[in-house]
């Protein structure tokens, strides 16, 4: 709320003096109540349910979500003494930077590539947007199908073309199975990133590379020089945002191993849902969501200070 | 205040997706296999023809989704008036106070449809929570002409099976024994195994006795086929359905397995030879059993409708149809009468098997040691522990909830 009201008038004020402070007060205040209805429905949508999950989290509660009784922080401390919790804590952050980190290094020359100008280069940007339009859970699913041992089509391949010997089992043991999960989500994220690198790189003007070029900078100087500080700001949001959505990130790795074999992919996500609805543990779990909560809010606050400081540039 | 925001809110959803009139009888149906839905697509319509005013509502959900759907629905206050659950979690429930006792309900005429034996396990302190739905005692189904092939004989000792599993997997590209090792119910495939060798899955006293040296020693036997290539190799990323999928395309010699698999292979497999076998023995001639439960809640806004539902649904009609193309075992008289159960070869297998079948423990947090269980097996089965600190470590866990 402080932030919408602290954000420049829309349009520059004529005038000085005590009229001007009079008329900026009026505008303000007519925002405020334009935006007010919006910002209450938000708080109710949004706010409601964190409240009751902070509340949820220091009740004793019953399987289906009766709060019993008032127990403090002992919720808190069951998740703390839990050795699982710190095994699937340490998974997430792995997976977390190892996925936002590949796609990063992946998209990056696959967006300055489309955005040269060659022959086709409109059928192979919609080949590489193509994947987002198919559910993530889908997706999962024909994966685990294409990765079986016996039967998988990519073992299929593999062999066919000569590369492995032997049928590779490529979910039954869990550093394979989550090294497989990390490539899967590297892919993809691969689409949305590329789309957000891409607008970056069309907003580069042609005559700054001009200028470039005068000055000898050509090739890999200019890229470095030129392409790379331009871009940051949009390289800073595919970050936080991709950050953001592979945190929580369900299907993946619930349909191909559910945090499998022997919990050895769990990631905080999917520990979480064992916890609230195979245990029925609800109060344990709603201090987990809790913590995945704040850790969220943390890199959303980064994301809209971003923002905000490419709107005012 | 919040509760009362949260009904409010509650309230407005339901009005909006228009789920919840009064007369409507909410079913959640987990289903079996593919002919699940359309079964009960033509019980709906058949009862809906029968009892004008009454709107069965079916609600598809699979095993896996089951309890979160349940504990969504319940938390928010709208429960389904009717439900089908594994039998195993209806302790839960009825310790909640969430299932609705139906002894008011039974007339004597209702409950001699039944086989009595069934009920048992739906008695809670004294009070019927729910009913019979669904029975399977699980065999072992072997495929005949890879035993031939390999010259092997069908086993039924224990020691004969690993031999036969050993020598079948000789053959290229097949394995003798598929081993079920991801998703749900690891821990029943073990537990054939567990029992088979005298092993229980708790003692007298109801703590676990994973840590038995039966069960350690079962648990050894199924990690030694894996290590001599008796097994699909790595059966940790072989859920039930990867798993009875290499059995129809007939890469592996034999599998244990509950009755459902029959209609799926005349179907999917219909040149498949196959025969069912009883659990091969180590020392005891055993076999592991699941009952599923029809149950009713005690936040229910219908439940007289729904009971009606209830009725209509065990017609022997209805019971015969649902069982035979589930390829469930009977759980009601009439059906256990008939003649596919009284002559049909692999359904007499499996009903052979009923009386030495050890039925899932009624017990609290029955999942939360499932899982404990899985864990610990999935360990073994990697070669990331012995069998020995494995379980040993499970049955601590386990003690600590049986404790609470």
């Amino acid at each position: 709320m402080s932030t919408a009201l602290s954000h420049p008038p829309l349009l520059p004020l004529a005038g000085e003096g005590k009229v001007r402070g009079i008329f900026r007060m009026f505008r303000m205040s007519r925002a405020f109540w334009l935006i007010l209805p919006g910002l209450l429905l938000t708080a109710l949508v949004i706010g409601l349910p964190i409240l009751i999950l902070i509340w949820t989290a220091f009740h004793e509660v019953s399987r289906f979500g009766v709060l019993l009784s008032f127990n403090g922080f002992a919720n808190f401390a069951d998740v703390f003494a839990d050795p699982l919790f710190y095994a699937a804590l340490l998974r997430t952050i792995v997976w977390t930077a190892a996925v936002v980190l590949g796609t990063l290094l992946l998209s990056l020359p696959v967006a300055l590539i489309l955005n040269e100008d060659f022959a086709g280069r409109g059928f192979a940007r919609l080949l590489i947007l193509l994947p987002w339009s198919v559910s993530l859970t889908m997706t999962a699913v024909v994966w685990r199908w294409a990765l079986n041992g016996q039967s998988g089509l990519f073992n299929h391949l593999l062999l066919q073309l000569g590369i492995i010997d032997t049928p590779i089992e490529w979910l039954g043991t869990a550093p394979l199975a989550f090294m497989v999960q990390i490539a899967i989500a590297i892919l993809v994220s691969i689409p949305f990133t590329v789309t957000l690198l891409l607008g970056g790189l069309s907003s580069i003007a042609g005559d700054v590379y001009e200028a470039g070029a005068v000055d000898g900078a050509t090739g890999w100087k200019s890229f470095r020089h030129i392409t790379l500080p331009l871009l940051k700001p949009f390289v800073n949001i595919a970050i936080v945002l991709n950050v953001i959505y592979i945190f929580n990130s369900f299907p993946i790795i619930w349909v191909l191993t559910q945090g499998g074999p022997a919990d050895g992919t769990d990631i905080l996500v999917t520990y979480l849902y064992k916890l609230a609805f195979k245990f029925g543990q609800l109060g344990k779990a709603s201090v987990v969501s809790l913590m995945m909560f704040a850790v969220l809010l943390v890199f959303t606050v980064v994301y809209a200070a971003l923002q905000m400081r490419r709107e005012e540039t | 205040m919040l509760r009362k925001y949260l009904s409010s809110i509650l309230l407005a959803t339901a009005l909006c997706t228009g789920t919840a009139y009064a007369g409507d009888v909410r079913f959640v149906v987990p289903p079996y296999s593919s002919e699940t839905e359309p079964f009960f697509k033509e019980v709906e319509r058949d009862f809906e023809a029968a009892n004008p005013g009454i709107n069965l509502v079916l609600e598809f959900t699979s095993w896996e989704t089951l309890n979160q759907k349940l504990t969504t629905d319940i938390a928010a206050g709208s429960p389904p008036d009717l439900a089908l659950i594994g039998t195993r979690s209806l302790t839960d429930y009825a310790a909640q106070g969430v299932a609705e006792p139906l002894d008011a309900h039974m007339t004597p005429a209702f409950k001699d449809v039944f086989i009595e034996s069934f009920f048992s396990p739906s008695m809670i302190d004294g009070k019927l929570m729910g009913l019979p739905f669904a029975a399977s005692a699980r065999a072992m189904i072997v495929n005949t002409e890879l035993f031939e092939k390999a010259g092997a004989k069908p086993p039924t000792t224990w020691d004969e099976f690993m031999g036969a599993a050993r020598q079948i997997s000789k053959l290229p590209g097949t394995y003798g024994f598929g081993l079920q090792g991801q998703g749900v119910e690891v821990d029943a495939y073990y537990f054939y195994a567990l029992l088979s060798f005298g092993g229980r899955i708790l003692k007298e006293d109801g703590m676990s006795a994973l840590n038995s040296p039966e069960a350690i020693a079962a648990a050894q036997s199924y990690k030694q086929l894996i290590d001599d290539g008796a097994t699909q190799p790595t059966p940790t990323s072989y859920g039930e359905a990867e798993t009875f999928a290499l059995f129809k395309q007939g890469k592996v010699g034999m599998v244990f397995t509950f009755p459902m698999l029959i209609p799926q292979i005349k179907k999917e497999a219909p040149n498949l030879k196959y025969e069912v076998l009883p659990i091969p023995v180590k020392t005891t001639s055993a076999t592991y059993g699941i009952t599923d439960t029809l149950m009713m809640f005690s936040g229910a806004k219908s439940k007289d409708e729904a009971w009606k539902v209830i009725e209509f649904l065990y017609q022997d009609k209805y019971r015969a149809a649902f069982d035979e193309r589930e390829g469930l075992l009977p759980v009601t008289k009439a059906v256990a009468a008939s003649d596919y159960y009284q002559k049909d070869p692999d359904m007499r297998a499996f009903t052979a098997l009923l009386p030495v079948a050890h039925f899932a423990p009624l017990i609290p947090n029955f999942d939360q040691i499932a899982d404990i269980t899985v864990r610990a097996l999935q360990r073994v089965y990697l070669g990331e522990e012995t069998s020995e600190v494995a379980l040993n470590r499970a049955a601590t866990e386990i003690d600590v909830l049986r404790k609470k």
